[in-house]
């Protein structure tokens, strides 16, 4: 035992230090950080010994006020967790309240709920461009993720009512049908999108200043990957082939025909790729829905109270971040006995401090950028 | 701005300064209505929206708004988007004390006016940011479009136009404001209205029935067809990996004791759903044996921690420990059930650690931080966890918020 004490959370360890060792706090107000989110670092000169991250800053309690809300009102607020696919939560959310119920979903309902997950997902990842680019430094990155993601937010205001906090699925289907415009746009987005995306391809992936900075930057093990529970991009980045919705199907996702990109270096550049092949893979599963977006009803029958037989469901789903998992428990009437979250980002945040080791501060930025934390989905 | 409010005592008393002034304020206020350079501050879903709204579509740049400092020294806008928890108020609180002045703060989003969904059945979220800091102008929505924001920027703008040199800027002029006061008297207002109202209707109803004493209303409840929408069956789900019979036996080779969770009997029936994984109960003793046994055989090969969580029954814990094999892909969900400890006396069991288990984070690095939010939530202690702090709420939070008798004033209590 030293006579000095380190800052909570870091680990005695001695180490030959090259310089001086420094504590430098990052947050909970950091552009770089992605919202409320703190690192606490040990630094050897500019070099990153080891990273604390702080949690609790946007701890909204969730799943205490779940307990005194019905299962629809909790729909709402499973929106504000992962706000950038809020709609790809409430398909988790409905999916343990569908078990529990012993509903399913008529078909058309089913490619309502597969086509919006999927516009979420390529929403989402275009956030993450914009900001993996505008964490490197490139202000072209951010503009162009965002001009994109602004036409798959007009789609989604049509049909949802809302831009970003979503609240649309419900169990057995949707709250509404989708409007007769959604195909033709989504059809006319799609080819915009396959335009735009080479130029954005263009810009990043073959761009001298980003191959420097990522390749062979933070790299995360196959091993540690699956250690760190990791999933979504980072684990298949990693080299690991894990998708919900090819291995634990759910919805029609069986149905559909896609590829489940997986790269295996596990660096920076790997984590960008395997998102940018997501994109791609996205727009295949929305065109082969397009072509077999069938008539008929959009929900199944309406329950006049949504009230689960004891018990606990869980349900695991794919969003853009990673496995999204609920696990509800029911004892009796309309309100959760507990409602749990697994958020993607939490378990993807704790494997920072093995990918960073050894890196400058400037790659931390870029390396957190591609883990594509939502800190309120980890403070839920 | 010292010597400038000094300006007009100076030049009033001459011929002309009045007008001298006015041109000055005008000039100051021109400056400064236009180019309001906002801070780099959200938290939550509104931040986004504010991103978006600095972005091409947007272009926040058409007000003068779009230089966003990540430094509060050199900005001179708050917008405060997103929740504001009592763990950030602090530093919300010192973010706006750095901001020099003439400064002024937007409250963007119901969380930041009220809480907003957060606001009722809630421990953590402060009910509005102008409990911490004056704001200028409020935008509800939740979150407020890109238009809303620019609504209340041009509030603002019209705000600071009003400026003058002989009324400077102080800090906290919007509480002085008694907009508080304005609504009360506005809900006062509307109440006598709606007294009124009701007053005539009733008047007008007794009148109706006089009238028509054998009047029988034809409205009927609209109800939705039962046969609009199907009755759709929910569908089978395929076998992933092992079936839960094996792996239920799998895990009898081990330790003979455990037992299936929600049955009377030790036997998986054949029409259990392939889609709810096997649910096993196991004593605290065996628990890290059995963890770590099915982690290393390679039948079951359950590598993958999917989360460590728990539930509060009133008379004992549940701590649920979910596995997943990453390349089968089955799962299974291991439980211990935990006594509450009974020693501990009535008025302290609320803030005390009621139970305690072994920690799995040596097998799994995963565990350690979700340990740590059961730890944090439910107050069960993890023996031999590395790091064991709260890691949600303050370090000096009182009590285990996810536990059923955790009391907070902004919890009502119902009954179950």
């Amino acid at each position: 035992m030293s006579l000095r004490r380190l800052p909570p959370g870091f680990r005695e360890e001695n180490i030959d230090l090259d310089t001086e060792e420094f504590f430098v706090n990052m947050g909970p107000q950091h552009p770089s950080t992605h919202g409320a989110l703190r690192l606490a670092l040990r630094l050897d000169g500019e070099t990153i010994i080891e990273v604390v991250p702080h949690f609790g800053y946007i701890h909204r309690g969730i799943e205490k006020q779940a307990e005194s809300m019905s299962y629809l009102q909790y729909i709402a607020l499973s929106d504000r967790q992962d706000y950038l696919t809020a709609i790809q939560n409430n398909w988790g959310v409905c999916l343990a309240l569908e078990k529990g119920l012993g509903i399913g979903v008529p078909e058309r309902g089913e490619y309502i709920r597969v086509m919006l997950a999927e516009l979420g997902r390529i929403a989402s990842h275009l956030v993450f461009y914009a900001c993996f680019g505008g964490d490197l430094g490139g202000q072209t990155a951010l503009l162009f993720g965002f001009k994109e993601r602004e036409m798959i937010h007009d789609i989604l205001d049509e049909v949802t009512g809302s831009r970003l906090t979503t609240n649309f699925f419900r169990p057995g289907g949707s709250v509404h049908d989708v409007p007769d415009t959604f195909i033709p746009r989504v059809t006319s987005f799609l080819k915009h999108l396959e335009k735009t995306m080479v130029d954005y391809e263009r810009f990043l992936s073959t761009n001298i200043i980003v191959l420097e900075r990522t390749k062979g930057i933070g790299i995360l093990s196959k091993e540690d990957a699956i250690a760190y529970g990791c999933s979504g991009p980072v684990l298949r980045a990693s080299g690991v082939s894990y998708d919900v919705r090819k291995n634990d199907p759910y919805g029609i996702y069986s149905q559909l025909d896609f590829n489940v990109p997986v790269t295996y270096n596990g660096d920076t550049y790997d984590r960008y790729v395997v998102r940018i092949a997501e994109i791609h893979e996205s727009i295949k599963i929305l065109r082969q829905c397009i072509k077999q977006f069938p008539e008929g009803p959009y929900r199944g029958q309406e329950k006049a109270s949504i009230r689960l037989k004891p018990g606990s469901y869980y349900s695991a789903t794919e969003t853009a971040k990673g496995l999204y998992a609920t696990y509800v428990v029911a004892v009796s009437g309309d309100k959760p006995y507990r409602i749990h979250t697994r958020g993607p980002s939490f378990a993807n945040l704790a494997a920072l401090n093995t990918m960073v080791q050894g890196h400058k501060i400037s790659d931390l930025v870029s390396i957190l950028a591609t883990l594509d934390p939502v800190i309120p989905e980890i403070d839920r | 701005m010292g010597i400038m409010n000094a300006v007009p005592g100076l030049l009033d008393p001459i011929p002309g300064g009045k007008h001298l002034v006015n041109m000055l304020d005008y000039v100051a206020n021109w400056a400064r209505a236009n180019s309001l350079w906002p801070l780099t501050y959200g938290t939550s879903c509104c931040a986004i929206e504010m991103m978006s709204s600095s972005m091409a579509r947007y272009d926040i740049a058409r007000f003068g708004s779009e230089v966003f400092r990540a430094s509060p020294r050199q900005a001179d806008l708050f917008i405060i988007a997103g929740t504001i928890t009592s763990k950030m108020a602090p530093a919300l609180q010192m973010l706006w004390e750095q901001i020099p002045g003439p400064k002024y703060a937007i409250a963007m989003g119901a969380c930041t006016i009220s809480g907003g969904p957060f606001m009722y059945d809630n421990y953590s979220v402060i009910r509005g940011a102008n409990t911490l800091i004056p704001v200028d102008v409020f935008i509800p929505g939740c979150p407020p479009r890109p238009e809303a924001l620019f609504h209340g920027l041009l509030t603002l703008r019209d705000k600071i136009l009003r400026e003058s040199f002989r009324n400077p800027w102080k800090e906290g002029e919007a509480i002085d404001q008694p907009y508080a006061d304005r609504w009360s008297e506005a809900s006062k207002a509307w109440a006598e209205l709606e007294k009124i109202k009701d007053e005539e209707q009733a008047e007008a109803r007794r009148q109706f029935k006089e009238n028509n004493p054998d009047y029988k209303s034809p409205y009927k409840a609209v109800r939705v067809k039962k046969d609009a929408f199907p009755e759709v069956p929910r569908p089978e789900a395929p076998l992933i990996g092992l079936s839960a019979t094996d792996l239920f036996s799998i895990a009898l080779e081990q330790d003979s004791s455990i037992t299936l969770y929600n049955s009377d009997s030790n036997e998986i029936s054949p029409d259990r759903p392939n889609d709810m994984p096997l649910d096993i109960i196991v004593s605290k003793e065996k628990y890290v044996e059995l963890i770590s046994f099915l982690k290393n055989d390679e039948r079951t090969n359950l590598n993958y921690l999917i989360d460590v969580t728990a539930v509060d029954w009133e008379s004992h814990f549940d701590v649920i420990t979910q596995l997943m094999s990453i390349e089968k892909g089955h799962k299974l969900f291991v439980r211990v059930s935990l006594p509450k400890d009974d020693s501990i006396e009535e008025e302290k069991r609320a803030t005390s650690i009621l139970a305690e288990i072994p920690s799995i984070s040596h097998l799994y690095p995963a565990a350690e931080w979700k340990e740590r939010e059961v730890f944090d939530m439910f107050g069960i202690h993890f023996e031999n966890h590395p790091d064991e702090r709260r890691l949600f709420v303050d370090h000096d939070f009182k009590g285990y918020p996810l536990r059923k008798d955790f009391t907070h004033p902004h919890i009502m209590k119902r009954p179950v």
